[in-house]
């Protein structure tokens, strides 16, 4: 097609769908790839160094890595990490299913009882941390003066090894309930009352419709729950950070904290990069295996 | 949905019986908030003794001047708003302009581009966190505001999530926006932003409440004082006090009412934001 | 006001679905041009791609004499009504009006006039402070074309403005259309399916079905000539019935039914007779035995359905292959008769056609024989 009056390659290049989406994506593209991807790349180039952070680095190889096998404390911190996983997950997630259920009802008072449940999702785990020692405080706290009151002995809670992380379970579940309770809350709208409606006149009992057709339909809320508190819980952090800094006796040393410890304040730079890339290999483990399992358990309703 | 049968005609007992479910809840919830309330009004005596005191003897508002002057408070609050405001009108932006292109514009090397930045999604924040601060470091920002928000200025949530939004919106209207005459940042901030309000409120509330709690990042990057937003300053003024419970609960208090007003406020648009985050 | 030219244009997309294929359309200057075609046969596209929202894969488009291939969307000075009317559901009526003008930086004085203007001759004046979610479809309609016309563009593109309308407006619509037309003559192209907008609304139509022109014409020409098998299942309704034939020794037989055509050599035939064509026989003249099924009185006149003694030659709007397959040995056929001569249904009455109303194509290439 000969034509004359073809603007100029560069006007065209300038007017073209390529140079406009470049140019909008351009700003977010350059901050997402020096705070997102390169931080991706030169974290795992780290961790193959002996890295102080300050002076220059050299590499080691998977020196770092070797260590880490090697480092009871870091398997300690692994296992701490998933005895809290292992508890927090399930309990969340369950109880606000059972709570959700409970406040998708009308019944008097029930928007008080929503905004209780809510509240603590918008105080911060600064905040969290820091009412939750003196509630838990061995001797002059909350929860013991209720333990004294009913006639049961009193319990060191944060400073017990055997308890603090059980502790810090409570305060996190207590920080998190109210968003797995909202989502459960918007999933249960979706639920399409003539199913319901068809299963009472198939006969089918107030639980058995719960249970056949509710919890099923939940399917995906409860997919995208249990990977989202699990990928959470991995991170533990600031309520430790706030409450027992790791202790007592390393007993609520988690891999982030451990990870914090060794890179900030050991400064082993290298080493703190080796525990987060496993840290990260093990999120991408969790949340690829939870979305295989989903894929062939859970039923979408579309 | 509702599971509530119609009401029986003998009844057990004279309310619902959630209410045996949901009552103790809603107190194991919301008594921690109202003991931080109460714990701040009273003397650092009553405040660690044992039993409790549940009713103060007055009302000791001067817990909160002196934790006010106890550590600089007023320069938490700058220090957070900035953090805070920056980073939601950062998102806000540089997301809108972004997911408009990955919604509309077929340029090149887009799907590629978008994957890589979904991708970035799976990674956690703690991978990052050495190498960012060694970068925040280069530009010479750490222990400054600035170095807390420039990380967090454009997230791949907030691309992944306008975009989905956008792409519902009748693309009709578009075009006859370009027919008559409008350019393409034009569509963008005529057309497609007015009518896209309850994305960028769900955007903006969720990048508000996430930077308003940090903790870790300011943790890591921030070493003074007057600069460290509230979070972080709680945690100061913790280390300083830690015996002081009516100062500390005075301290916590002024440090949340800012999120909590917000949330009572805007209750709906909480919730809402909260389940698209989950729906999605 | 300019032509708008299409040479030989097409457009595949990514797939390799060809939706506009070669096609050559002038629009004359101020004309109103009908394109017509079921869903899915491209005249959409061809639309889309006049106004600048699609790029041609190749080809040439012209406005005056100007190729606006590389030109956008924005610099093309057209106007467009979209079948959903696009308005901007954030602004107001007035606001949606001024959009356009405001986009070009028209004075405010000019950008008031013209909006009271337009207001005034689609009756939309009291109407100016409502969003588009407070309108009726028939007053969102008017606001979309209030909003093309404010531009006092150089084409106006409509595609299906009047479907989303319930039938009474979209007679009035109609007429107010033709009206807005003639007094305004701007070059006009008009998408749609619907038979009767095609016929009436149109100085001319164009037929296209699978990216091609089928026939391109003045309405009544299309009707009263169709070029081809396709153009006339396509143009009437109900559809011209299409029956299988054979000429032999000059005569051209479909069952029972037969016409003297001296001029033809032997072969296969398609016979096409029109519903309103079908006549009760008078005795003279060709005629069929017509054995009526269902009898739907429309008021005005009688729609019936009933079969007839010969195969069918199926409309290419059942797909092309269909076209040439033996039928069944009786054939469905459609007649529209006159109130007063209801047949009962079940019984059989005998129709006549006049030798001049009956179309004959090729049964192989489908087109017109003369």
């Amino acid at each position: 097609m000969a034509d004359r009056h073809r603007p100029p390659a560069i006007k065209r290049l300038i007017g073209s769908e390529h140079f406009a989406g470049w140019a909008f994506v351009a700003p977010a593209v350059i901050l997402i790839a020096i705070f997102f991807l390169i931080p991706i790349g030169w974290s795992l180039l780290i961790s193959l160094q002996a890295n102080n952070l300050i002076a220059p680095a050299h590499y080691v190889g998977l020196a770092n890595y070797k260590a880490l096998t090697k480092d009871p404390a870091f398997r300690s911190a692994i296992g701490h990490t998933l005895l809290y996983t292992v508890i927090f997950v399930p309990v969340s997630v369950g109880g606000a299913l059972a709570l959700a259920v409970a406040l998708n009802r009308k019944i008097r008072g029930i928007r008080f009882y929503r905004l209780a449940v809510f509240v603590p999702l918008v105080t911060s785990t600064v905040a969290t941390g820091l009412v939750f020692l003196w509630l838990l405080d061995p001797t002059f706290g909350f929860v013991n003066y209720l333990l004294h009151a009913v006639g049961l002995p009193q319990q060191q809670f944060l400073q017990d090894p055997n308890e603090a992380l059980y502790c810090i379970v409570a305060m996190t579940v207590w920080g998190w309930l109210g968003f797995d309770v909202i989502v459960y809350l918007a999933a249960l709208q979706g639920v399409p009352e003539e199913l319901l409606e068809a299963a009472e006149i198939d006969g089918a009992s107030k639980w058995s419709r719960f249970r056949s057709i509710v919890v099923p339909l939940l399917g995906p809320a409860t997919l995208f729950l249990v990977v989202w508190s699990t990928i959470n819980a991995l991170q533990l952090f600031d309520e430790i950070y706030v409450t027992t800094r790791g202790g007592p006796l390393g007993s609520t040393t988690v891999i982030v904290y451990y990870l914090y410890q060794q890179a900030f304040q050991f400064f082993n730079g290298g080493y703190g990069s080796a525990i987060a890339y496993v840290l990260f290999l093990a999120i991408l483990v969790v949340t690829l295996v939870q979305l295989w399992v989903g894929r062939r358990r859970v039923y979408y309703t579309s | 949905m509702v599971l509530d049968a119609p009401p029986e005609k003998r009844r057990r007992l004279p309310f619902s019986p959630w209410h045996l479910l949901l009552a103790p809840v809603a107190a194991i919830m919301i008594v921690p908030l109202i003991w931080m309330a109460v714990l701040s009004l009273e003397t650092k005596t009553e405040a660690s003794s044992f039993p409790p005191v549940f009713l103060p003897s007055g009302l000791h508002f001067s817990n909160y001047s002196s934790a006010w002057h106890a550590v600089p408070f007023g320069d938490f609050f700058l220090n957070s708003a900035a953090y805070s405001l920056a980073t939601v009108a950062g998102n806000l932006l540089f997301c809108s302009l972004a997911a408009y292109a990955f919604a509309r514009i077929r340029f090149f090397g887009r799907n590629v581009l978008f994957v890589v930045l979904l991708a970035t999604l799976m990674v956690p924040f703690q991978v990052l966190l050495i190498p960012t601060f060694l970068i925040v470091k280069k530009l010479g920002m750490v222990d400054s505001v600035g170095g807390l928000i420039v990380p967090n200025l454009c997230t791949a949530f907030g691309i992944f999530m306008l975009r989905q939004f956008f792409r519902t919106l009748p693309i009709e209207l578009e075009e006859a926006a370009r027919l008559d005459g409008t350019s393409r940042l034009g569509i963008l901030f005529k057309i497609v932003l007015p009518l896209s309000l309850p994305a960028l409120a769900t955007l903006a509330i969720i990048q508000f409440m996430w930077s308003w709690n940090d903790f870790l990042w300011p943790l890591i990057i921030i070493n003074t004082d007057t600069h460290a937003p509230l979070q972080l300053g709680l945690s100061t003024l913790q280390g300083s006090h830690n015996t002081e419970w009516n100062l500390l609960m005075a301290g916590t208090v002024m440090s949340q009412i800012p999120m909590l007003a917000v949330f009572l406020l805007a209750q709906r648009w909480f919730i809402r934001s909260i389940a698209f985050t989950g729906i999605k | 006001m300019p032509r708008v030219c299409l040479e030989q244009v097409s457009k595949s997309f990514t797939g390799g679905t060809v939706a506009v294929d070669e096609l050559s359309l002038e629009i004359a200057d101020g004309e109103f041009m009908i394109l017509v075609g079921s869903s899915g046969c491209g005249k959409t596209t061809a639309l889309r791609m006049v106004a600048g929202l699609e790029k041609p894969t190749s080809g040439a488009i012209r406005i005056g004499e100007r190729v606006v291939n590389d030109v956008s969307a924005r610099d093309r000075d057209i106007a467009m009504v979209f079948q959903n009317y696009a308005l901007y559901p954030h602004m107001t009526v007035a606001r949606n009006l001024a959009y356009p003008l405001r986009q070009r930086r028209m004075p405010r004085r000019e950008i008031d006039r013209r909006v009271r203007e337009v207001a005034e001759m689609l009756s939309l004046e009291e109407l100016l402070k409502r969003r588009p979610a407070q309108l009726s479809g028939g007053q969102r309609q008017r606001v979309a074309m209030g909003r093309a016309l404010v531009r006092e563009p150089e084409v106006f593109l409509l595609d299906e403005p009047l479907s989303n309308l319930d039938a009474k407006l979209r007679i009035q619509m109609r007429a107010e259309l033709k009206r807005l037309h003639a007094r305004l003559g701007i070059t006009t192209i008009y998408v749609t399916h619907d038979q009767v907008e095609a016929m009436t609304l149109g100085d001319r139509l164009a037929v296209i079905s699978d990216g091609k022109l089928q026939q391109l014409g003045d309405p009544q020409e299309v009707y009263d000539h169709p070029a081809n098998v396709f153009v006339a299942g396509f143009i009437g309704s109900p559809p011209m019935n299409l029956l299988r034939g054979r000429a032999v020794d000059g005569r051209v037989a479909a069952g029972d039914f037969v016409i003297e055509r001296p001029d033809l050599p032997d072969g296969e035939l398609i016979v096409g007779i029109r519903p309103e064509a079908l006549t009760p026989a008078d005795g003279a003249g060709p005629s069929l035995d017509f054995d009526v099924a269902v009898v739907e009185p429309l008021g005005n006149e009688l729609i019936v359905h009933g079969s007839v003694n010969a195969d069918i030659a199926s409309s290419p709007e059942a797909g092309e292959a269909a076209l040439l397959t033996r039928g069944a040995a009786r054939a469905e056929v459609v007649a529209c008769l006159s109130p007063r001569e209801r047949p009962a249904e079940g019984s059989t009455i005998r129709l006549g056609v006049d030798p001049a109303e009956v179309h004959l194509f090729d049964a192989d290439t489908g087109l017109a024989i003369r």
